[in-house]
């Protein structure tokens, strides 16, 4: 789409298609350890629904996947494999690091085989932290997520700048 | 057609590059080789098995783990006995509370130390709730991965009564960390006594779920039965333990055998064993276990005594010279913690036996000449947590 | 605890054990030692550790293996590395106790098996000399050492003769060094200093708990 990576796309074409991205966001769970049992929960378990917010889990493969949610310990010997599954997503993706591990090694801080923390392969968007979070916590990462997706700026996502926070 | 930016092209390049390390590997001589995992949806976490195939048949199935290693017994050796009661938590992660208790209990045999009995029976009272727990989950899991995806959903909802109580008492859905070496943290709080004798009523309508849904199935059945049979002398050589070598017929229940302190004699229940030793089995004596797990807790919770809660323990807890060895039959199996103490803060040198290394080590016995589906329900019935294998 | 004046308990079932252990065995056997109603350590040598185990399984019918694995005896050199930088090091201390049935090198092998109809548990245990960190296999035995073997194999160095496959069970493959030797730091600990050395306030401490712990603080 020129108009997308031109920046000519008018304000309200642009927060509908946010609108419509951040309600549809596919989640692929790549559950580790421990948080993927509460990520199971908050997926999978009739009380913390997630779908509610728009967010089906269990895609048949990454390359369908918009959201990787990456919960549970990360050994040195997995990190290969992270990085092939989220090379193999397409764009755009976004990242949720789930629980202390992911975020930065967590109680396994000093172990020789831990890596400390999922943001030194893969960039993140989300850090939920917790050990496990609840499945509540989780769901609030993607509500903040879904909110940073409203106001992106697609012409800047399309051409690869630097994501904005605001 | 617009040019792309540098950045799409290193995608587009990450992507095609990912695409050429494929996962099956062709070999003419040798049959087909199929790499299942570490990333994979039937593995129960990030286990990696590379299967050699003759068309559909099983040659050799390699596990390969290591996905989850975090180094436990080497970290146990720079931390003071409660840290590494915290971090063991993490050992088995569905029935957490189960992986405190024989360590604190190594701990109190070397130390002399025994918790006032209102402590130990609370003890066997979260014991067996985080056993009900692991074994409502693996019921489901097992029946998700045959196909029967409904089950998850109920084990999933059903297992949230219990964790409420769980976090009732010890604060923490799972990992609670709350025994301490001396007893316990906290008492009970007013009212979970009730709570929990009507949770042990929904139980018991979920295991009776499960029976009409999905162990009289015929699919089911046709599935696993007669499914990676493993008979008894092979399951004692390699340690197999809890409700893999009830299923293969050993009368063999830590419980009821070699209770370490715990409450287990005070209250009447069964051991449960199967003579066949096929996946059904194991399926079937989980499933009953959770059944008898939720008498002992009515039992137990009828029968609690008053008193305290602790016993009396120094300050800074030091814990005399000396190696010790208590094992307790956790969700899993047969759990032991050998704990060698030189006087210090912390431990010199704790061996972690878990239950899920040697369920685990039998894979490569026990799936000569099966189909590749039944790769699947034999890895099912065995049931294993990662945390627990790799440690 | 109160020191009992009297005789020290006699473990029958686990006396007998080692007794017939050593007539079986005879000389192999090189100390043991029993926690009435609780152990039994027995020390073997190492040439006798398959025979050890043969016998163990089919004469005293201890069929159920539990694990094997290895200790390093040598103290911690690097600590924990919770100190202020500013503070003076502790000295190492370099000297190597063993435990219970006594040792006399660094490294230790040692196992557990169980009798499931005697409900006895026994723990045995053989030196290994540093220059030459070797042991027969116990594949034999136990079919299911064969992955306890390899996993000792990676973290201590010590290689089992007769393993057909001793690769690396847990860490990658281009991992250097073997993790559970005291002499392998643990390199997250000394990357930066320990944050936790500020403490924010004392604990409330009661009277003579607070008495206690000055004690032992100048102990």
């Amino acid at each position: 789409m020129g108009l997308v990576e031109s920046g000519k796309l008018p304000k309200p074409l642009t927060s509908l298609l946010n609108t419509s991205r951040k309600y549809s966001l596919w989640i692929f769970q790549w559950g580790l350890a421990c948080c993927a049992i509460e990520m199971g929960a908050a997926l999978g378990a009739p009380r913390y629904d997630v779908m509610r917010l728009g967010v089906i889990p269990l895609p048949a493969s990454p390359r369908q996947a918009d959201l990787v949610c990456i919960s549970g310990t990360v050994t040195d010997k997995m990190v290969p494999a992270i990085r092939r599954l989220y090379d193999q997503m397409p764009d755009p993706k976004y990242v949720i690091s789930m629980g202390s591990c992911a975020n930065c090694g967590g109680p396994y801080w000093d172990s020789y085989s831990v890596t400390k923390g999922i943001d030194q392969v893969i960039p993140v968007d989300v850090y939920v932290p917790g050990c496990p979070p609840r499945p509540e916590a989780l769901l609030e990462g993607i509500v903040l997520l879904q909110e940073r997706i409203g106001k992106e700026d697609m012409a800047a996502r399309w051409k690869g700048d630097p994501i904005v926070v605001s | 057609m617009t040019a792309l930016t540098e950045r799409q092209q290193l995608a587009y390049a990450n992507a095609q590059a990912a695409d050429g390390r494929v996962n099956l590997e062709f070999e003419t001589d040798e049959g087909m080789t199929l790499n299942m995992g570490p990333q994979h949806p039937a593995t129960h976490g990030t286990l990696r098995i590379v299967v050699k195939l003759d068309g559909e048949e099983v040659i050799s199935c390699e596990p390969i783990m290591g996905y989850m290693h975090r180094g436990y017994e080497k970290l146990t050796e720079v931390r003071t006995y409660p840290q590494v009661t915290t971090l063991i938590n993490r050992i088995d992660w569905l029935g957490s509370f189960a992986n405190e208790v024989p360590f604190i209990l190594a701990a109190e045999k070397l130390m002399d130390i025994e918790a006032p009995p209102r402590a130990q029976w609370i003890r066997t009272v979260l014991f067996e709730l985080s056993r009900i727990a692991n074994i409502s989950l693996f019921v489901g899991d097992m029946a998700l991965h045959i196909g029967a995806i409904s089950a998850a959903f109920y084990a999933f909802r059903d297992r949230e009564y219990v964790l409420n109580q769980i976090e009732a008492a010890t604060g923490g859905r799972f990992h609670p960390n709350f025994d301490r070496i001396g007893g316990l943290k906290d008492d009970l709080p007013k009212g979970w006594i009730a709570d929990t004798k009507a949770t042990m009523e929904k139980i018991r309508d979920f295991c009776d779920e499960m029976e009409t849904l999905v162990e009289g199935n015929e699919i089911f059945q046709a599935r696993t039965r007669g499914i990676g049979v493993i008979p008894a002398d092979v399951a004692l050589a390699y340690g197999l333990s809890g409700a893999n070598l009830r299923a293969s017929g050993v009368d063999w229940d830590l419980r009821r055998d070699e209770p370490v302190g715990l409450a287990w004699n005070e209250c009447d229940w069964n051991v449960i064993t199967h003579p066949d030793g096929d996946s059904f089995a194991r399926f079937w004596v989980r499933l009953q276990e959770i059944r008898e797990s939720t008498k002992i807790v009515d039992q137990l919770l009828d029968g609690l005594p008053a008193g305290p809660i602790m016993a009396k323990v120094p300050r800074i807890i030091k814990v005399p010279e000396g190696e010790a060895w208590v094992a307790t039959e956790n969700p899993l199996g047969e759990m032991g913690y050998y704990v060698v103490s030189k006087g210090d803060l912390g431990p010199f040198r704790v061996k972690i036996r878990t239950a899920s290394f040697n369920n685990v080590a039998v894979i490569p016995w026990v799936t000569r000449g099966v189909y590749v589906p039944d790769v699947v329900t034999i890895l099912a019935s065995l049931y294993f947590i990662l945390g627990d294998i790799d440690r | 605890m109160e020191e009992t004046p009297e005789a020290p308990q006699v473990d029958e079932a686990r006396q007998a054990l080692v007794d017939k252990l050593a007539e079986e065995l005879g000389d192999a056997v090189v100390e043991h030692h029993i926690r009435p109603g609780d152990d039994v350590w027995v020390r073997v040598t190492r040439d006798a550790w398959r025979t050890a185990g043969l016998v163990v399984r089919d004469h005293l019918n201890f069929r159920y293996f539990e694990f094997l694995s290895a200790i390093d005896w040598l103290p911690n050199p690097y600590g924990k590395n919770e100190d202020a930088p500013t503070d003076p090091r502790p000295e190492p201390n370099t000297e190597i106790v063993t435990g219970y049935a006594g040792g006399d090198t660094r490294f230790q092998v040692f196992a557990r098996v169980h009798s499931l109809t005697q409900k006895l548990g026994l723990n045995l245990k053989v030196d290994l000399p540093d220059d030459d960190l070797s042991l027969t296999t116990w594949l034999p035995v136990f079919a299911g050492v064969n992955w306890h073997e390899r996993e000792v194999h990676e973290m201590f160095g010590i290689t089992f003769a007769g393993h057909p496959y001793l690769q690396n069970l847990y860490l990658p493959g281009e991992f250097e060094g073997h993790p559970l030797r005291k002499d392998f730091p643990l390199l997250a600990r000394f990357v930066k200093p320990w944050p936790g050395i500020v403490d924010v306030e004392p604990m409330p401490a009661s009277d003579d708990e607070a008495e206690a712990e000055t004690e032992e603080a100048a102990e």
